[in-house]
């Protein structure tokens, strides 16, 4: 199958919630379970109301048929969320740090076990001002592109995937442009050099190697 | 001469662009491919010709290629003094791509696009972020084809995720094939 405009120009949301899934969360098992031999690793046994480290995708799974509880991450508490908001609003400030995949699985887990988060509406309402304000801040970095290197620290997967068209579009041109810069410099050395009479050459190498 | 890019669609109709010539032999049966009627086209009369043709034939010795108005030293000045509101699609409508092959004939080249780029692309950026207005409307008609294609690209990533958290990314679609 052909790929189509936007799947050449990086991953799709779809694609990034599935890479996603195979981070892991904690949970808190209400059934006795064996451990699970997976292709991944084994996870369990599951023993209540011990807490048990599983991939997300099984946190889900369970979740959907009410074999567990999922422990919210440390990250995605409304206190947390809101004091990073207000350190990315300061000016000049860096991206703060959060994980890699975090706006896909906070958003798996509030599809899918909205009832195990506190303040679900409200971290709702924060992610949403706490992407948009990274996300004005990434596009502010193109007037840093340059034909070298750009860094941009803690950005995630889903950010760097919606900036990486316009980023990878623009370094190409810079590049190109930087190329022909040089190319026109040096002709242009060139053709000064060439522009010396050759006599006044013969004049300086013969004064300094006297044949 | 300058390098071009086979697969790239956007270099190839750059070099559609007209570039002004000054003719040193006479060239039969060529009238047809520039402004003249008669077939044939005498020396020392200027002529404008598509630049990949202008580019070949001045490699020959067969005429002088002059530099494009668009990149006149004039043109490049107004360029400098405001590069937002050049109505760039008006002026040429590969106007990056056509600046990028005539690179070596006119130094000030790269600077020039280096500093229309930089300038518009932020803007460009901000409007895919902000949605239109009746001020970026006029902005979007400017834009020339590389241009476009890049709002076009920021609108596309930015609404993948906007979709994507309202459930919309999965929806069976009809192919865009069937749709026209």
């Amino acid at each position: 199958m052909a790929a189509t405009s936007r799947q050449r120009e990086g991953f799709t949301m779809p694609e990034l919630e599935y890479l996603a899934q195979s981070e892991s969360v904690t949970i808190v098992p209400l059934h006795r379970m064996d451990r699970l031999e997976l292709v991944r690793g084994t996870v369990g046994p599951f023993r209540p109301p011990q807490k048990t480290e599983v991939p997300l995708w099984l946190a889900v799974m369970l979740k959907r048929t009410n074999r567990c509880r999922i422990v919210a991450p440390e990250w995605l508490k409304y206190e947390h969320l809101r004091e990073l908001c207000r350190r990315e609003e300061q000016p000049d400030a860096l991206f703060t740090k959060l994980p890699f995949h975090y706006l896909e699985i906070a958003h798996i887990l509030l599809t899918h076990a909205e009832d195990d988060i506190n303040e679900s509406q409200g971290i709702r309402r924060l992610l949403q001002d706490l992407r948009e304000s990274r996300q004005s801040k990434a596009l502010r970095g193109v007037e840093l592109l340059n034909p070298l290197q750009l860094q941009m620290d803690n950005l995630s997967a889903a950010e760097i995937n919606e900036i990486r068209p316009l980023f990878k579009h623009t370094f190409d041109m810079l590049r190109q442009l930087e190329k022909l810069a040089s190319t026109t410099e040096q002709s242009q050395q060139q053709s000064q050099f060439a522009d010396q009479s050759y006599s006044e050459l013969d004049d300086a190498l013969g004064s300094s190697y006297p044949i | 001469m300058a390098k071009r890019n086979y697969y790239d669609i956007d270099d190839i109709l750059a070099g559609q662009e007209r570039v002004p010539c000054f003719l040193r032999t006479d060239l039969d049966g060529l009238g047809s491919a520039g402004s003249g009627g008669s077939s044939k086209v005498h020396r020392n009369t200027r002529w404008t010709l598509p630049y990949w043709m202008a580019d070949r034939l001045n490699e020959e010795d067969y005429l002088d290629m002059q530099v494009s108005p668009v990149f006149s030293k004039q043109a490049n000045r107004m360029y400098a003094a405001s590069p937002e509101s050049m109505q760039l699609r008006a002026i040429c409508q590969h106007y990056y791509q056509f600046g990028l092959q005539l690179g070596e004939m006119v130094p000030d080249i790269p600077r020039v696009l280096y500093d229309m780029y930089m300038t518009r692309i932020q803007k460009i950026a901000r409007i895919a972020q902000q949605g239109s207005n009746v001020e970026a409307m006029d902005f979007v008609q400017s834009l020339d084809r590389t241009e476009e294609h890049m709002l076009r690209l920021c609108q596309q990533s930015q609404n993948a995720i906007t979709n994507w958290l309202q459930n919309k990314a999965y929806a069976l679609r009809k192919a865009p094939v069937i749709d026209k």
